[in-house]
């Protein structure tokens, strides 16, 4: 049966190879562009090129074509040893034609440029090239085949369920990537034609999966430069406090879908002591960072309290709470003077305008942005970066050591790498003005450090590992002595007040507009998009960083998108939409991915047959 | 006086999507399967009426026919069933939890229709407006959609449903026991695909009543958190039909009271918005008198 599935992919990568471009080497702003393809250049939009060298495009398909036809054929060799090698060598093969073509591409490319400019052209006439969904198809193509190869050896399926907390996400993201291209490839007219009309099929093919993938470099493409990566990192920045915030909850046994309402309330507690609470910075900023803890805490608490005291449901309870506190929020912020059967109320918190918006936060109480703290007045700071290599290196160090103490001394180790780097007289640097724009602040810290906490509270302290019980098995660990009621508020406090320092990000370090205000458009979606995140991060610290900045990229390359292609950003929200639910269902894969007592079985099942099978070796060779 | 009955009426205007939504979800979770995605499925609902709408008039050139506005009240409640079908083969065929799943519809809401929004209109939150409305009558002066009378009438319809026919008998045992009711030879599967799918259809009913009713256009995330106080009422009306009833009209007289008091002196708007959520929050607590939700509700069900 799954042979037969394989030819069919076999058959769809050749249909794929055979219709989409496999580079561009020159595409316009508005996105119609040159393609490459094997059976012969497709160019609706009539580009004009300089002479490239691309004798290397036909041999290549060629090798594809070769390799698809092997491999189609080695899925029915009799022996399962010998088909993971054939599998595993094409695999390679594949991987190493990948990177051929890619260097000859980008080679052509530089040398047609370079040409054109000694023959006296102002600027390299190719531009925005790259390789495309022809050549990137057989790179996935290739990795699948390595995948293959080890599930034909034994303990294969064992190998995939071990590993299902990377698998049913990953699956998720493709699933969803997929669904995503279809979108925008019905939904938008293909890449260089205007009308629809008087088109042959083969470019309204080629068209439309430029389209796709033009759409999925622009989103992907944050990661390509420095300026990106901060830009992502900053967008990265409330998911990963709001991820963390949900999948706490999730740890114990907790649906916290409260996150919008106490990013609210953390965010109206920060502009009350950023605001009007005098001092020096060192207890002013402390403060205002404790306080969005508290408010959001306080939020999320009150729906601990109902759940612990009246048994009251958690989910609805923090729904209603959002809405609420959308009311606080307004009532704060929108007006002023209120009236209450007559008598007239007045507030202090909106400052002067139109805009319902607070007075600006003091300085004192302001994050700082984490460009001025690497490059502080045009000179590099050794400060962060030797804090930031001390922590890991004595941490790691006194791991190894056995020694103990790990946290208490990376901690200092951090403070004394601070103070030292400080002190290291640091370059000149010169700073673009558009990675000074970027709103990367240090929240973003702030949130490596949530992280960590998350870590170190739940695998590392005794009221973690009770909380985690409480979340896998209620009534054994009351039998165990574990205080429900209690474990339930706590667990609520600490989830709320991770999701209340997203406000420390949007109102202390000017995360929104570069801005240090409350504004009643204070964005809270964040909180909803926690829940993708934790269920992507499958509620691991790494998973949830890794999600987060999976979704900080995507954020940052929608802007672009926005743009070029006239494709709302909303495709980001959409993408995000059909994760939750593609892991809601276990990525459609078989259900012992998803259910933990079946994976075992077969986890069971494969290592008993791959024992077997080892003993039966064993005896050949003793005969 | 006058006031009174201008209150009166909008309350009414107000209760009508609440109260569609708010019975969708009895259905849903007297099936015993929770849907948290009402909210999305009215966007979904008001955004295929407007859009639908407004290209037929685009075929017809911009005329009044009788007819557009039932073929796109049809198409809201054809997508919202679609989404419900969507929640239910996650949640009954794959065992998906529930809220993860009604999240992702929510979400899914706020993004998709910006997207065809941005292709078709050039811009992310408004369609265009359309001339075929829903059609209103009469009454002492003030006009209501007819929709307002199908939302009240549906009330005692589906009281008798739920609980003097056989099949409403069924679909509660589903919710409260489902394997004592497969013993009994129903079969919840098809029961709960039913009771999901429809209650997609009323809140697609309450979305078109929302953009080509109330209003003449979508407009991004115009349902404004009306799923989840339809919800709030589902818990204040103790899951009952007439218990729906009464809560969505309380909550759509706060709702009213709240635009009627803009600018007054009496208490400020913001905090009469706040009312629905605070009440259900006590109720939920047991504060004014004890809402207990069907037994199975939430619990994905193993043959």
């Amino acid at each position: 049966m799954s042979r037969y599935w394989f030819l069919g992919v076999n058959l769809l990568v050749l249909l794929l190879m055979l219709v989409s471009p496999w580079g561009v080497p020159m595409r316009e702003f508005d996105g119609s562009s040159y393609m490459l393809n094997p059976l012969g250049a497709i160019n609706p939009a009539g580009l004009k090129l300089p002479p490239l060298n691309l004798d290397w495009l036909t041999p290549a398909f060629g090798l594809w074509v070769l390799i698809l036809i092997v491999a189609s054929g080695a899925l029915f060799l009799p022996d399962e040893r010998n088909r993971a090698r054939v599998l595993y060598i094409l695999g390679g093969v594949g991987l190493a034609l990948f990177a051929l073509e890619a260097i000859l591409f980008y080679q052509a490319m530089d040398a047609a440029n370079q040409a054109a400019v000694a023959a006296g052209a102002r600027r390299p006439p190719l531009r925005r090239f790259s390789l495309s969904l022809g050549a990137y198809v057989g790179l996935f193509y290739a990795l699948g085949l390595l995948l293959l190869a080890r599930l034909q050896l034994a303990g294969g399926r064992a190998f995939l369920v071990r590993y299902r907390g990377l698998i049913v996400p990953m699956v998720a993201l493709i699933l969803a990537i997929v669904i995503g291209a279809l979108v925008v490839a019905v939904l938008r007219p293909g890449l260089g034609l205007t009308g629809g009309q008087g088109v042959a099929l083969r470019e309204f093919l080629a068209a439309k999966l430029d389209l796709v993938t033009y759409t999925y470099q622009i989103l992907f493409s944050p990661v390509l430069s420095l300026t990106g990566i901060f830009s992502s990192l900053s967008f990265a920045t409330p998911l990963i406090f709001a991820g963390v915030a949900v999948a706490f909850g999730f740890k114990a046994g907790l649906f916290n879908i409260g996150g919008p309402g106490q990013i609210t309330l953390g965010a109206v507690a920060a502009m009350l002591v950023g605001v009007y609470v005098p001092g020096p910075a060192w207890v002013v900023l402390p403060l205002a960072i404790i306080a969005t803890m508290a408010g959001g805490a306080l939020w999320a608490g009150i729906a601990g309290w109902l759940k612990a005291r009246f048994g009251a449901n958690e989910v609805i309870n923090t729904i209603m709470l959002n809405y609420i506190a959308a009311s606080v929020l307004l009532f704060l912020i929108a007006s002023n003077t209120y009236k209450f059967f007559g008598r007239t109320v007045t507030l202090p918190f909106k400052a002067p305008g139109f805009e319902g918006r607070s007075a600006e936060i003091q300085p004192g109480a302001r994050l700082p942005q984490i460009i001025d703290l690497l490059v502080p007045g045009g000179h590099f700071s050794w400060a962060l970066p030797l804090a930031v290599l001390a922590g890991i290196g004595v941490y790691v160090g006194l791991r190894r050591l056995e020694l103990g103490r790990r946290l208490l001394g990376a901690t200092g180790a951090v403070i004394v790498g601070y103070l030292l780097g400080a002190l290291i007289p640091g370059f000149a640097v010169k700073v673009s003005s558009d990675l000074n724009s970027i709103l990367l602040n240090g929240s973003f810290l702030l949130a490596v450090v949530a992280l960590l906490f998350y870590n170190f509270f739940l695998f590392r302290t005794s009221s973690g590992y009770e909380l985690r019980a409480t979340g896998l098995a209620p009534k054994a660990a009351e039998y165990a002595g574990v205080n429900l009621n209690r474990k339930i508020i706590l667990a609520m406090l600490i989830s709320g007040a991770l999701a209340g320092l997203v406000a420390t990000h949007y109102v202390l370090g000017g995360g929104v507009d570069g801005t240090y205000r409350l504004k009643q458009s204070l964005p809270t979606d964040a909180g909803f998009f926690g829940i993708a995140i934790a269920l992507m991060g499958q509620s691991t610290p790494l998973g949830i960083f890794l999600a987060s900045a999976l979704f900080g990229v995507l954020l940052s390359g929608a802007t672009t998108l926005n743009v070029q292609l006239g494709i709302s950003r909303d495709l980001v929200t959409v993408l995000q939409a059909l994760i939750i639910m593609f892991i809601a269902v276990g990525g459609l894969l078989p259900r012992y991915f998803t259910d933990p007592l079946r994976a075992a079985q077969i986890e069971t099942e494969d290592r008993a047959r791959q024992d077997e099978g080892a003993a039966k070796a064993a005896k050949v060779v003793g005969d | 006086m006058e006031i009174a009955i201008a209150l009166f009426f909008s309350t009414l205007r107000q209760a009508t999507p609440l109260l569609f939504t708010s019975l969708g979800g009895l259905f849903s979770e007297r099936s015993g399967v929770v849907n948290i995605g009402l909210e999305g499925m009215i966007l979904f609902g008001a955004a295929a009426s407007a859009i639908g709408v407004q290209r037929i008039e685009v075929l017809t050139g911009g005329a009044q026919e009788w007819w557009i506005p039932w073929v796109g009240l049809l198409l809201g409640a054809a997508m919202g069933g679609l989404v419900g079908a969507v929640h239910a083969v996650a949640s009954i065929k794959y065992r998906a939890d529930q809220i993860v799943s009604g999240t992702a519809i929510n979400i899914l809401a706020l993004g998709a229709p910006s997207i065809l929004l941005q292709v078709l209109y050039n811009n992310t939150s408004t369609s265009q407006e359309v001339v075929n409305r829903l059609p209103t009558v009469f009454l002492l002066g003030d006009q209501l959609s007819i929709l307002v009378f199908v939302a009240f009438l549906l009330v005692p319809l589906i009281w008798w449903v739920l609980f003097k026919t056989p099949w409403g008998l069924r679909l509660r045992a589903v919710g409260e026991h489902p394997e004592a009711a497969e013993t009994m030879g129903v079969n919840v599967i098809r029961m709960r695909y039913i009771a999901v799918i429809l209650s997609g259809v009323l809140a697609g009913v309450a979305g078109a009543y929302l953009s080509i009713g109330f209003l003449n256009q979508f407009v991004r995330n115009m349902s404004a958190g009306q799923g989840f106080i339809a919800l709030a009422a589902l818990i204040f009306g103790k899951w009952h039909p007439l218990g729906v009833l009464g809560a969505t009209l309380l909550f759509g007289f706060f709702q009213a009271l709240a635009i009627q008091l803009q600018g007054g002196e009496i208490l400020p708007s913001v905090i009469i918005q706040a009312l629905p959520y605070i009440l259900t929050m006590l109720v939920l607590a047991g504060f004014i008198g004890r809402s207990r939700p069907p037994a199975a509700v939430g619990k994905p069900y193993d043959k």
